[in-house]
């Protein structure tokens, strides 16, 4: 091993669940191979614009954010990991790596926060959840205050959850002054 | 009982499902799951497990239509007709609020089971704090 790193059992998040695979990070990039062949995912350096780690359930979390606003996330990594790929990161890709925490409060009250393609849910600026408006098959404003998002139904894709999301809807009170108009609708 | 919690209303920090990381149930398979102990509901969300304190749900239905079940979770939000929260999310005016959602299973027998169980969790979490409640007055 010349350059870069390599880790075996990495899950791939998304929305169809997750899936186990290489990931491979090396100085022109990083790169995600699934377990048994199929679905590929390289990032080349010049394609990432920012990085996090986020500690989950028994591992830390690496998400990678594209120039094409498409938001990556690859699960699994242990505690000294994120040490080891931060140093490589800040030599090979330039960036660094920031921290997110995972909101686990248990709260459905907070704030929306919408960056490229993806949609955050803040609870006391810590991130409950996050989805992808690129799945996202129909808006719909119900109310003066209730937005509704509406996902495909993917069954396509080898998704391998038992529950799969199919809408979301949030409440606006009127005293909230982050969305005006039709901002948040994608 | 429903939920009468009048009475002195409960600081919000109360409401908390965890309060670290590592109280985090792991779970392999993604599905929705409910955490007694924690008291919460945890709901799959693009790859990751997301909890949702029980005293955050106001209902839940499920709904079988030939091999698809739905199941429909409604959250408290502020303005509805009866919400025990009220104390609690009008001190946090400016926020969103995350309303209902639903999800598509595939397997009914864990739907109405996990339906069941929500119903139960949420019920016993209202009448204890009702009871709190009522010793408090």
């Amino acid at each position: 091993m010349t350059d870069g790193h390599q880790f075996n059992g990495i899950l791939l998040g998304g929305r169809g669940g997750t899936n186990p695979g290489q990931f491979r990070l090396n100085s022109g990039g990083l790169q995600w191979k699934k377990q048994g062949g199929g679905k590929e995912i390289i990032v080349n350096k010049s394609e990432i614009v920012s990085l996090t780690w986020m500690k989950v359930p028994r591992a830390y979390q690496l998400g990678v954010r594209r120039k094409d606003g498409v938001f990556c996330k690859f699960i699994g990594f242990k505690e000294q990991d994120v040490g080891t790929l931060n140093s490589f990161i800040q030599k090979n890709i330039g960036a660094t790596p920031e921290e997110k925490q995972l909101s686990i409060s248990g709260h459905n009250w907070g704030a929306v926060d919408i960056d490229g393609n993806m949609l955050t849910f803040m609870v006391s600026n810590k991130q409950a959840f996050e989805v992808s408006l690129a799945d996202v098959s129909q808006t719909q404003l119900q109310g003066k205050t209730d937005v509704y998002l509406e996902f495909h139904v993917d069954d396509t894709t080898g998704a391998n959850e038992k529950d799969s999301l199919m809408d979301v809807s949030f409440h606006i009170p009127t005293s909230n002054t982050q969305f005006v108009g039709d901002e948040d609708r994608p | 009982g429903s939920g009468d919690a009048r009475g002195p209303a409960r600081a919000s920090s109360e409401l908390v499902a965890y309060r670290s990381p590592n109280d985090f149930p792991y779970s392999k398979e993604l599905m929705i799951q409910v955490d007694s102990k924690h008291e919460a509901v945890l709901l799959p969300i693009y790859g990751s497990m997301v909890p949702f304190h029980v005293s955050t749900v106001k209902s839940v239905t499920s709904h079988q239509d030939n091999r698809t079940c739905t199941i429909r979770i409604i959250f408290n939000v502020p303005g509805t007709a009866f919400n025990p929260h009220d104390a609690n999310t009008l001190k946090f005016q400016g926020n969103i609020f995350v309303k209902e959602i639903s999800f598509r299973s595939k397997d009914p027998r864990h739907s109405s089971e996990v339906v069941q169980q929500i119903k139960t969790l949420r019920r016993q979490v209202a009448s204890r704090e009702s009871e709190r409640a009522e010793r408090a007055t």
